[in-house]
């Protein structure tokens, strides 16, 4: 009976449009427009949101972005370094080139120049002034450790002039050798390989991003990473916040022993070194993503708890709420038609806070091997694959830890904004 | 005041016994066992093995043994390295993750207490454009990017400083530039900006109106007043810092090799070594707990606003 006459009210007041004293039609100011409003002002949030969408757009797009495999593994591809313009092939031929004349420089096969030539004896000669010491006891007669001395500069001054030839191609390379390198040419032209049904030319593939330790596109992996990240924390995050939504506003409604219960458990989790014991489940029920959603989530709601009941105690002595009461309105009806629609503001900025922490706290599991595991990838395995060989093949550490980095920079900028926007009075908060 | 610290004291102990226990159990319901081997041993060498480290006995009865082996001191002997119990890997190991640990503390205080001062008297110069930055990405960047990124340009690239080892090695005391740096990113941003952000709000007051009116000089206000006040939700923050270092501890230890209780911690859960995980445990809980009662005392004799009952 309320409802329908509540209906009819509503629909009389449509009827007639609100104007201010100049009998210009006002319009209505919701909550979200008035956010939107601020968070438009805000030009770092939106530049974060601008780089959000983006990555988000791409890592949807995943599977149809024309972009190798992420689990294909190419064994002649191994570490091969980021290129815009050499083809797979290419680097793999100059790498055979560098070992093959390497190992033929050391044979001795190096065409000398004048220069080297020149450099080479001017070097002895200097060892052999600095080194020849007329007081010592042989007088004219060089000691043993005189002439190792010398031999030494010379094998150095030998062995810098061999690099440079190296580098300058100045190596003859005998007919083995040159056949070895023919037949790669060879190969590497005219091999192919059938994938998903269609033959595919392997070596010239161009890496942007460059190969990991099995010859595995660092491109798609940080695409596919970044997609198991962000989707780690999207879920996680929405997981985390509906939990703490839910038994903040059973404590803060409720009130009473069961607000006692549901804060002191808070508080005592707050206190437990929660990450030790997630570690310690994951290294123990062995690496399954449900687990760890599991085991972070559970541990990740306690803040939002604690600011969604302290919300709701403030609406709920509000005079909107006593109004609905006292027409006769269930609790629940109280609950999820009042109040929790009054709490979306802070649900969307924690949401948007709580991703990045989610993200990272998946990281460092994976990090420790303990989250994702091959042949799947999250930016987090990523980096915590290549600090190992990181001297040697420092692309695959910083190309994940880039994409992460600026990822993780836009989504505090967004969140800090959505709070800005949200709550104007939190400005100088943390 | 005795009191009042002796009944937090005893508070702590239902926390300690929670994490305890659902560690215990945790381990024990877990797939495989610390001597699960490819090719498993004769039937009587197990029995004998499992007779030795009290396996054998129901679990209950495990549970309860082991509860009155810690509170006498005794960690138990480690199931996977025979020479030693698991007191003599942890009086080991502990010394370097607390150094470790404190150093990072107080790098992250005193500079961290410092720029957020600084930035807060010169707001919007570029003293404070710059501490707020460095902060942001103290805050946003993870340590396990940071660590490999420092190490590969001061230690690899540039050849600045040695990419690991400790203080004992042959390097000295150097090589706690980087995990410490490192491990107190964190903490740092979050205590610039809340120090920052507390100084503003402690300036705009009206008690330091009043001050300024009865012509005192500036340093004086600041140092008399200011800081006084403006420091308080640092020290509250000081338990959760710790909290993140003995968390970042497990990874910047790895990344850096350092010989701390983080090694330890990932190896032994992997390796199923019972009693070496549960000292562990142990270990870091007893360190976060103590460390935040230390603080909340010390937050009590600080503030007059509160008051313990």
């Amino acid at each position: 009976m309320s409802t329908n006459e509540n209906k009819k009210e509503s629909r009389l007041q449509t009827g007639l449009q609100a104007t201010n004293e100049f009998n210009q039609p006002l319009k209505g100011n919701s909550l979200y427009k008035d956010a939107w409003r601020r968070l438009k002002r805000n030009k770092m949030a939106i530049a974060g949101l601008v780089v959000v969408a983006l990555y988000s757009l791409i890592a949807l797009l995943a599977p149809v972005l024309p972009i190798y495999s992420y689990k294909e593994q190419q064994m002649s591809h191994i570490h091969l370094p980021p290129s815009f313009s050499e083809t797979a092939g290419e680097q793999m031929l100059e790498r055979k080139i560098i070992e093959l004349t390497t190992l033929a420089a050391k044979d001795g096969r190096v065409e000398w120049t004048e220069e080297d030539q020149r450099l080479i004896e001017q070097t002895i000669e200097e060892a052999r002034e600095r080194y020849t010491d007329p007081s010592s006891a042989g007088g004219e007669e060089l000691t043993r450790k005189e002439k190792d001395a010398i031999a030494d500069a010379e094998r150095a001054i030998q062995r810098a002039r061999r690099d440079i030839a190296v580098e300058e191609g100045r190596v003859n390379l005998n007919e083995e050798e040159k056949a070895e390198l023919e037949a790669m040419r060879r190969q590497i032209e005219s091999e192919t390989e059938v994938i998903d049904g269609e033959e595919v030319k392997v070596h010239e593939r161009r890496y942007l991003f460059g190969t990991d330790y099995l010859g595995r596109d660092m491109l798609a992996r940080t695409v596919w990473g970044g997609q198991m990240s962000i989707a780690i924390g999207l879920i996680g995050g929405i997981t985390s916040v509906l939990l703490g939504l839910f038994f903040g506003a059973i404590a803060g409604y409720v009130g009473g022993k069961t607000d006692y219960i549901i804060m002191r458990i808070v508080d005592i989790m707050y206190s437990m070194p929660y990450m030790m014991l997630v570690i310690i489940l994951m290294a123990l029920f062995g690496r399954s993503i449900l687990l760890m959603f599991l085991a972070l989530s559970l541990v990740s709601w306690l803040t939002v708890a604690r600011v969604v009941r302290g919300q709701i105690i403030s609406l709920k002595n509000s005079e909107y709420v006593e109004a609905a009461r006292s027409m006769g309105a269930s609790s629940t009806r109280i609950i999820f038609r009042h109040l929790v629609p009054n709490t979306f503001g802070i649900i969307i900025v924690y949401t948007t806070l709580r991703i990045p922490v989610f993200i990272q706290m998946e990281a460092f599991l994976s990090f420790l091997g303990l989250g994702i595991s091959a042949p799947y990838a999250s930016w987090g395995s990523l980096i915590g694959d290549a600090v190992e060989g990181m001297r040697a093949y420092p692309w695959r550490l910083f190309f994940p830890a880039i994409a992460m980095t600026i990822f993780l920079f836009a989504m505090n900028f967004l969140g800090d904004g959505l709070r800005d926007a949200f709550d104007p009075q939190s400005k100088n908060k943390l | 005041m005795t009191k009042y610290i002796i009944r937090r004291l005893i508070g702590l102990i239902p926390t300690l016994f929670i994490v305890v226990t659902i560690s215990f159990f945790l381990i024990r319901i877990a797939p495989g066992g610390p001597f699960d081997a490819e090719r498993r041993p004769p039937e009587q060498v197990m029995k004998n093995i499992e007779a030795k480290f009290n396996l054998n006995a129901p679990l209950h009865m495990q549970y309860l043994r082991y509860m009155g082996d810690i509170v006498r001191g005794d960690l138990g002997p480690s199931f996977r390295y025979q020479d030693h119990d698991v007191n003599f890997y942890i009086a080991n190991s502990l010394p370097n993750s607390l150094l470790l640990g404190f150093v990072a503390l107080g790098l992250a205080l005193i500079v961290g207490v410092n720029a957020g001062i600084l930035s807060a008297l010169n707001q919007n110069s570029w003293i404070d454009y710059l501490a707020m930055a460095i902060a942001i990405i103290g805050i946003t960047v993870p340590l396990f990017v940071i660590g490999p990124v420092l190490m590969y340009f001061f230690a690899l690239r540039w050849d600045l400083l040695p990419t690991s080892g400790w203080i004992t090695g042959r390097y000295g005391w150097i090589t706690i530039l980087m995990p410490a740096i490192t491990l107190s990113m964190q903490p740092f941003a979050t205590i610039a900006r809340l120090s920052r952000a507390s100084m503003l709000e402690m300036l705009r007051s009206d008690f330091i109106r009043t001050a300024q009116s009865k012509g005192l000089r500036d340093s004086v206000i600041i140092r008399r007043h200011v800081l006084k006040g403006s420091l308080l939700p640092v020290v509250s923050y000081v338990g959760p810092a710790f909290a993140s270092i003995v968390t970042g501890s497990v990874v910047v230890e790895q990344i850096f090799r350092v010989p701390g209780l983080g090694r330890f911690f990932v190896q032994s859960a992997l390796n199923r070594d019972y009693t070496l995980i549960m000292g562990t445990v142990i270990v870091y809980s007893v360190i976060l707990v103590l460390m935040n009662f230390i603080v909340d005392i010390i937050y009590s004799f600080l503030d007059p606003r509160i008051t313990y009952k």
